[in-house]
């Protein structure tokens, strides 16, 4: 099958220019200004922008486990829907993905959907328990790129040192959920003002630059690489600055939830659960540490912790509900509605936080970009209309999002996987 | 009287100055009420109200119950265990549940903090809180602004000392929100651990010295020590809090002379409160009972008569 893309404004991380871009099989075979080619399909972008398809580094499947909440399928309707072509699916599932078999068995389902490319990350230690390593050469070998306990920091700093030590043969990349819980306790909000008003389990911003420095300082010791996960506060960003521009090998991702809502958004919705994520939501200081951050490259990507919850839990008082939100499917909008169209920063720079710079800190060849010979993983863009966000919005069994109601320019219209279509939005209307 | 539109009686947050002045001189006028022979006046009959206690108590729950059945509503009392409560669904479902028997309010006592707007959508009944985790007890903090301006004469310019648990208490948040509205001034004192962090920005001055605060008080709100805190390093020793933070003879001594000490009790007696001041301090905090009465009374009445917006 051959695809042709006309008329199409290519954003890569490195320059934005016109062209058309033929597709066949499952690559780009040609890109240039006008190409001459019976295709199979042919595709006017004129006036949409077409940006390489989008990796998350950090995505919640609930497969195996919570089937309920989330399944492979769903997840990669979820992904498509949202302009992802690959997803790294975190292992805290039930039970969790802590094996060489296990992994094996989700990139196997997810090839039978064949909507995404999933890389399962592997759990750091056996069962999450933080007590011992898991086979990571066998995990890689299975296809796992990434490992992380994700939802639990690394209590035990022998362990991580061990962990970080062993991933250099290994060859697969240690991510870390930053959070002390001995200073999070049972918290559900922000320490602060707000949390002291309503008497409301708090979650100090230091719980979470405690361990980003305590990890940096291991990771500079042992000359290691390390991803930090989900960074949403003004002084873990101090920290990794520092550390980067001491050479410390370190990377980091944050959510759009920490650059577009505060602890502020949570007491308007009067405590809605839909509002409660870890690390929690935090103040104005934070939102504007974190824009600065991914535009002066402190944060290297954007990816969503997307975290589907049932409605039953999401329903709960706030302090009883579960963790997190959904996001594959609104990511884009608002990342580019509060990231380009408020001028932090510009659409190379969205297409290196969305896919060049996973694909580099994954070491993933041969995506995140469009070129020739590259992968075609392929969104189709609309940045002149805008979306409210529904319950329809999201193709993902749960619908938790705090953005509910909320709207956002950039509506992803097409999302080519490996050289086929996989989303359409006209054909989903 | 002022008209009163609000649906619930969430918080003291929520309340403005007339409408607290306006459930405080109701409330004098159903104190009345309960000295008299007939204990019971026909302004709630018919209504139905549900004592919903997803956590333990005997004061408030019996306090409340009274104050319905001395308004002639229908009262059903449902205290759900603290096993239920782990399971959150159960509370919504209880709700949604109970809605069958078409309730018209709601106190509601439950652990967690914040939670009663988001749960206030599953029914149309009037939700009143009882107790809302650390957050709120409104009308405790009602109970004490009436007591307060029954003995003083007046609410305003008052400075107003806050002792003990802060952190945990909805007693303490309640206080505090109201006695501001007021323009009375509250200073709370307590360990620094027991201090939630940034409470500077509520607008409440913080004390770690109850030696040095004692003799500016004109109101004393004591605070129960929590025997599960202890233990917890909130402070090292019942012996050490006691020493620093309990009310003594030594300390009463350097008090105003009309000062007037509140606690929502139980007192721990000897712990927060030395048993030697009990013959001094104890009425008018058995008084405060009666006023809890009084003040449940005026706030279930016109939540349940107000009149219905759409």
């Amino acid at each position: 099958m051959k695809i042709l893309i006309k008329n199409a404004t290519i954003v890569n991380a490195n320059k934005v220019f016109k062209a058309s871009i033929l597709i066949e099989k499952e690559k780009i075979v040609s890109l240039a200004q006008r190409i001459r080619v019976k295709a199979d399909k042919e595709i006017d972008a004129e006036g949409k922008y077409v940006f390489p398809g989008f990796i998350d580094m950090h995505a919640h499947f609930r497969t195996p486990g919570r089937e309920d909440e989330e399944d492979l399928l769903s997840g990669a309707q979820a992904a498509v829907r949202g302009g992802y072509t690959t997803i790294c699916c975190m292992p805290n599932t039930n039970p969790a993905i802590d094996n060489e078999a296990r992994v094996k068995w989700l990139i196997e389902e997810a090839q039978k959907d064949d909507l995404i490319d999933l890389f399962p990350a592997g759990a750091i230690t056996k069962e999450r328990a933080g007590k011992e390593l898991t086979e990571f050469t066998a995990l890689r070998r299975a296809g796992a790129i990434l490992v992380t306990d994700d939802g639990n920091a690394l209590k035990d700093l022998l362990i991580l040192r061990r962990a970080l030590e062993y991933s250099k043969m290994a060859k697969v990349l240690i991510a870390e959920h930053c959070e002390e819980t001995a200073l999070t306790q049972k918290g559900s909000l922000r320490e602060g003002y707000i949390s002291s008003k309503y008497g409301i389990g708090a979650i100090p911003a230091i719980a979470e630059s405690l361990i980003v420095a305590r990890d940096i300082e291991l990771a500079r010791y042992l000359d290691a690489r390390i991803h930090l996960m989900h960074i949403s506060t003004a002084r873990s960003i101090e920290i990794i600055k520092r550390a980067k521009k001491d050479g410390v090998r370190v990377s980091c991702e944050t959510c759009p939830h920490y650059f577009s809502l505060t602890v502020d958004d949570v007491e308007a919705a009067q405590f809605s659960g839909n509002f409660k994520v870890n690390p929690p939501l935090g103040d104005k200081k934070d939102i504007e540490a974190v824009k600065k951050a991914l535009r002066d490259g402190v944060i290297d990507c954007i990816s969503t912790d997307h975290a589907p919850h049932s409605p039953a839990e999401k329903e709960l008082p706030f302090e009883e509900a579960p963790f997190g939100f959904v996001g594959l499917e609104t990511a884009f909008a608002i990342s580019y509605t509060n990231l380009v169209k408020s001028k932090i920063m510009d659409l190379k720079n969205l297409a290196q936080k969305m896919s060049y710079n996973p694909a580099r800190i994954l070491g993933l060849e041969g995506r995140g970009k469009i070129a020739k010979n590259f992968k075609a993983d392929i969104v189709i863009v609309d940045l002149s209309r805008a979306g409210t966000i529904t319950e329809a919005t999201f193709a993902s069994k749960s619908k938790n999002s705090p953005f509910l109601g909320k709207e956002f320019f950039g509506v992803v219209e097409t999302t080519i996987h490996n050289g086929r279509i996989v989303y359409s939005a006209s054909s989903n209307e | 009287m002022e008209e009163w539109n609000k649906k619930h009686i969430l918080g003291i947050k929520d309340l403005d100055r007339s409408e607290i002045e306006t459930i405080l001189s109701l409330a004098q006028s159903f104190k009345g009420i309960s000295r008299r022979d007939v204990k019971k006046v026909p302004a709630l009959r018919g209504k139905t109200i549900v004592n919903l206690f997803f956590e333990n108590s005997t004061r408030t729950r019996t306090s409340f119950e009274l104050a319905a059945k001395r308004l002639s509503a229908d009262v059903l009392n449902f205290s759900a265990s603290a096993s239920s409560l782990n399971k959150g669904e159960t509370i919504i479902d209880t709700i949604k549940t109970l809605e069958a028997y078409h309730p018209d309010i709601f106190v509601v006592r439950i652990s967690s903090s914040a939670s009663l707007p988001v749960l206030a959508k599953y029914t149309k009944a009037s939700f009143v809180n009882a107790g809302d985790g650390q957050n709120e007890h409104p009308t405790q903090a009602l109970l004490d602004m009436f007591t307060t301006q029954e003995v003083l004469g007046t609410l305003e310019g008052l400075n107003v000392l806050v002792v003990g648990d802060i952190l945990h208490s909805r007693v303490a948040r309640s206080d505090i929100f109201g006695f501001e509205k007021f323009g009375s001034h509250v200073t709370v004192c307590a360990p620094p651990t027991l201090i939630p962090y940034g409470f500077e920005e509520i607008g409440a001055t913080i004390s770690y010295e109850l030696d040095k605060e004692i003799e500016k008080a004109d109101v004393i709100i004591m605070l129960r020590v929590q025997k599960e805190r202890q233990g917890m390093s909130y402070f090292p020793t019942l012996r050490e809090y006691t020493q620093l933070f309990a009310l003594t003879p030594e300390r009463m001594r350097k008090a105003k002379k009309n000062v007037i000490v509140l606690h929502p009790s139980p007192v721990n007696w000897d712990e927060e409160i030395c048993s030697s001041l009990k013959e001094k301090l104890h009425p008018l905090i058995l008084k405060q009972a009666e006023n809890g009465l009084a003040v449940r009374m005026a706030a279930l009445f016109l939540v349940g008569t107000r009149r219905r917006t759409l």
